[in-house]
């Protein structure tokens, strides 16, 4: 048996004999990418677990087990969790830190004790957030009650800990800037030799799109909540009506980040998208360029709609004209993509497996959640339905039902490269199922509940919504009994599957032509030039073959 | 890459001083300016100078001359903030409830 | 990293060698991700310039009384010294590429010293305006008393003390950094061949002038609206 990464690693500090702190100092790619899939998979069950709380609370009309406090305290907890520590991180994380340097062909990432550092970063910003939770006043939890967003002039006046939230945030800003920075590097400079931008597979473009807006729009909410901070030590006024400061400031600045970082969530997910529905349909992606560009126009289109969240906040009415047709311009690129995809699939050799599974159920999910929010782009529509379950709905829709989705479909897919091990196919389809039933039976009900009047951020409602309520709850119940057994299929694959072989898939991209499963310390043997697309298949096989010392043989 | 040793102290340091003087008369017209011209816009003045100061840094101090990546990536960074500003200006000059709004007039 | 990386080698089709980039003695790299690491500075202070112009336009006249009351000559030291101490730093990294490790070394510790002049008139400057009442926390930055200010003011001086406090910690990581700096230079880890480090922290030192660069006539020069402001100070 070759040596693969998990049995040696390079560190940043020294040489540790015990497998522990070897782990805690790795500096190698892969390892730090499979430590933050596990630090944020536990954060993603916590706050599972505390939207199911909130689920049985709503249940039923009224106050069951908990009061509108702490309810407050449920939604902005889950509302953080996952926001800053799970999906934020999210697939750059995860798959860009493990794939995106084999697939053009690097040893590791271009500042490999960067990489390190931010994922220690990322953990005491984690700490950091949990420590405002357990810092208890009157025997009560006391975490903050604002909401994930923080709004003043409430966030700057509750008595709840905003303060350690906010600099929890900030960390975690820091190291999703960190991220960027690093890959925007790696991108530009450790591409194999021969690999142009339009050579490099379609994730990679996904993550150097996502990578410019971690860099350029997150210093904007670091400095907006530090203000937030400072108002709350010294009163500085910034945003505080009582000093002459103004609130609907504050939301231009949280969503001058907070708009782009949606897309900062979902551009990565297009990239798995990308990857999974040529390899699965045994053809060359349709329109390479054409998803490839609109990455980088989503990115920057991303840039200037944030207004649309300030429709009711106070804004001019102008401002809000030019906002919602901004709005409906990011459609165009995303539409693009979706064709592009169904035309890879058409008169392919479509292969049903797992990922492309989960791929083809985003597809549905994500269209729901895509056009909604086309819905809410509109002022007039908006009006009506802002601060609604609509709102919940669509947000649930594209984010779990896209991002979260495609962060599944790509786990599944890159799961044998990372392990070296296959799932059961058969009981990963039934997961796979079992989730969307359950995830669509959990979230479309909102929508109608949202369109009728049911407000969010409520803990109790009027009679006539019980029946959405209940409906979502049975949903709920299916959907983490999908979660659940699905992360168990993937455990057990891990422990008992059988070897996968470096390519089960039969695909084209460089990660797939790695000389040993699980990949080796320093990834390809030799470093192969590149003169060939990533998605070259002929008749249903793919085309380009290396041998052993990554030299073309086709 | 420009980890070379032929850079010459003698030929390259002058260079470092000229920048120097143009900052300080830069800085110097700062001081006169609100006295002197343009009065009526010291504002515009002032970041105007700023802006030629700034130049000088980057090109110079920071040797952003010749680097063409970079200095679209700058480029981009910058024209980002200008539409932060743009969009928020074109906000705040059409709010309609300026006259009943209470952080726009003191409250006492 | 280590200086006898030597780099890997990929062959085409055709038997033509084609030198790979590895991520070590990336210097160009390094450069590149010290600069991204800049725009995001950029994008901060973009940020903030932002907050403060729109108070400025909403506040007009606050802002000139409260920019007139302070202290331009003690402003205008600061931004000599700061100049000054970018032409060490420029200096000192033109000395290290021409060979002078021990010129390089002085030059950086001339920089030190200017940037603890810098915050020890920025020490004098905030005490000053603290015993005239004026700091973040103070009454007459708080609403609703009797010595509150306007909003103008107030909004003024939260982002004063804010930006130019901001700024003052950029200083003291700089010296924090060029005492590293000074270390890894005696420990032989930066060298004329090998300097990207002391390259990337004269970068940041640049970064921290050009912030000032703006700062400063931001905060001390729309109120100056006579010679008689510059000289009187307050």
């Amino acid at each position: 048996m070759s040596k693969s990464y998990f049995d040696e690693t390079h560190c940043a500090i020294g040489h540790p004999k015990s497998t522990f702190m070897q782990w805690m100092l790795t500096v190698d790619h892969k390892r730090i990418g499979l430590m933050y899939a596990a630090v944020m998979f536990t954060f993603f069950f916590i706050a599972v677990a505390t939207a199911l709380a909130m689920r049985f609370e709503l249940f039923a009309p009224g106050a069951q087990y908990m009061d509108g406090d702490t309810f407050n305290q449920a939604f902005t907890l889950h509302g953080v969790i996952m926001v800053f520590l799970f999906i934020i991180p999210g697939i750059p994380a995860v798959f860009g830190n493990i794939v995106m340097p084999l697939m053009i062909g690097a040893k590791d990432v271009s500042f490999p004790r960067l990489n390190w550092f931010t994922f220690w970063l990322y953990i005491v910003g984690c700490i950091v957030a949990l420590s405002s939770l357990f810092n208890f006043s009157d025997g009560a939890f006391n975490f903050a009650d604002t909401g994930w967003t923080f709004y003043a002039p409430y966030s700057l006046n509750t008595g709840t800990n905003v303060i350690t939230t906010l600099v929890a945030a900030f960390i975690l800003g820091m190291a999703s800037i960190l991220t960027g920075l690093n890959f925007l590097v790696t991108i530009h400079r450790l591409r194999a030799p021969g690999m142009d931008f339009f050579k490099m597979p379609l994730f990679v473009w996904g993550i150097y799109a996502t990578a410019w807006i971690q860099l350029l729009a997150t210093p904007v909410v670091g400095i907006t909540l530090i203000l937030a901070i400072l108002e709350k030590f010294f009163g500085i006024g910034i945003f505080d009506p009582s000093k002459g400061g103004d609130p609907v400031l504050f939301q231009h600045l949280f969503w001058i980040y907070s708009h782009p970082a949606v897309y900062l969530m979902i551009l990565p997910a297009f990239g798995i998208m990308s990857e999974i529905i040529p390899v699965f349909s045994r053809r060359e992606v349709f329109g390479y360029r054409t998803i490839a560009l609109s990455s980088a126009s989503i990115a920057g289109i991303g840039y200037l709609v944030w207004g649309h969240h300030l429709y009711t906040s106070g804004m001019s009415d102008l401002a809000k004209t030019i906002f919602s047709f901004l709005t409906f311009f990011v459609a165009v690129p995303t539409g693009v993509k979706f064709y592009d995809w169904v035309a890879t699939m058409y008169k392919g050799k479509i292969v049903l497996s797992t990922p492309m599974l989960w791929a083809l159920g985003t597809m549905v999910t994500f269209a729901i959640g895509g056009l909604t929010g086309v819905t809410i782009a509109m002022v007039g529509v908006d009006i009506h339905l802002q601060d609604t379950y609509y709102t919940v709905a669509h947000f649930h829709y594209a984010i779990l039902g896209g991002v979260v989705f495609l962060l599944f479909a790509g786990m599944h897919y890159w799961f044998p490269l990372i392990t070296g091990k296959m799932y059961n196919e058969t009981h990963a389809k039934i997961a796979f199922w079992l989730n969307f039933i359950g995830f669509n039976v959990l979230w479309f009900p909102m929508f109608i509940a949202g369109y009728l009047g049911m407000p969010r951020r409520y803990f109790d409602y009027l009679p006539e919504f019980q029946i959405y309520h209940q409906i979502s709850f049975w949903g709920a119940i299916i959907f983490i009994t999908g979660l659940a057994y699905m992360f168990y299929v993937l455990i057990q694959g891990w422990r008992k599957g059988e070897s996968a072989g470096v390519n089960p898939w039969r695909a084209t991209t460089l990660e797939w032509h790695l000389p040993t499963s699980p990949p080796p310390l320093e990834n390809h043997t030799k470093v192969p030039y590149v003169d060939f697309n990533p998605y070259e298949y002929h008749h249903g096989e793919p085309v380009v073959k290396f041998d052993e010392n990554m030299k073309r043989i086709d | 890459m420009d980890t070379n040793t032929n850079v010459n102290y003698k030929s390259e340091y002058a260079g470092y001083w000229k920048v120097l003087v143009g900052l300080l008369v830069l800085t110097a017209v700062t001081f006169v300016q609100p006295g002197m011209f343009l009065t009526d816009y010291t504002f515009a003045a002032q970041l105007i100078i700023g802006a030629i100061k700034a130049w000088m840094i980057l090109m110079y101090y920071m040797h952003l001359k010749g680097e063409k990546l970079i200095g679209a990536m700058g480029v981009f960074s910058l024209f980002l903030v200008a539409v932060f500003f743009i969009i928020v200006i074109i906000d705040v000059n059409n709010f309609q409830f300026g006259d009943v709004s209470h952080i726009t007039s003191p409250a006492k | 990293m280590s200086h006898e990386y030597v780099p890997e080698i990929a062959v085409d089709r055709e038997g033509k060698e084609h030198e790979v980039q590895g991520w070590q003695d990336d210097t160009y790299g390094g450069k590149l991700g010290f600069w991204l690491f800049m725009f995001t500075e950029v994008m901060m202070f973009g940020a903030m310039f932002l907050i403060l112009t729109y108070y400025f336009s909403l506040h007009h006249q606050d802002f000139i009384n409260a920019s007139a009351s302070l202290n331009r000559v003690l402003g205008g030291v600061n931004t000599v010294v700061l100049l000054f101490s970018a032409l060490t730093m420029g200096l000192g990294l033109l000395k290290m590429r021409s060979g002078d490790v021990k010129g390089a070394k002085l030059m950086i510790w001339a920089t030190i010293l200017l940037a603890i002049v810098f915050l020890g008139i920025k020490a004098v400057e905030w005490t000053a305006e603290y015993q005239h009442g004026v700091f973040l926390g103070l009454e007459a930055l708080q609403a609703g008393n009797e010595f509150s200010k306007p909003f103008g003011e107030i909004l003024f001086f939260g982002m004063y003390f804010t930006m130019t406090g901001l700024h003052g910690f950029h200083i003291i990581i700089g010296i924090g950094i060029m005492l590293w700096l000074l270390k890894r230079i005696n420990a032989g880890k930066v060298t004329p061949h090998h300097h990207i480090l002391h390259f990337n922290i004269a970068l940041y030192w640049d970064l921290v002038h050009l912030i000032w660069v703006f700062v400063f006539p931001y905060f001390y020069m729309i109120g100056a609206g006579d010679i008689a402001g510059v000289v009187n100070g307050h």
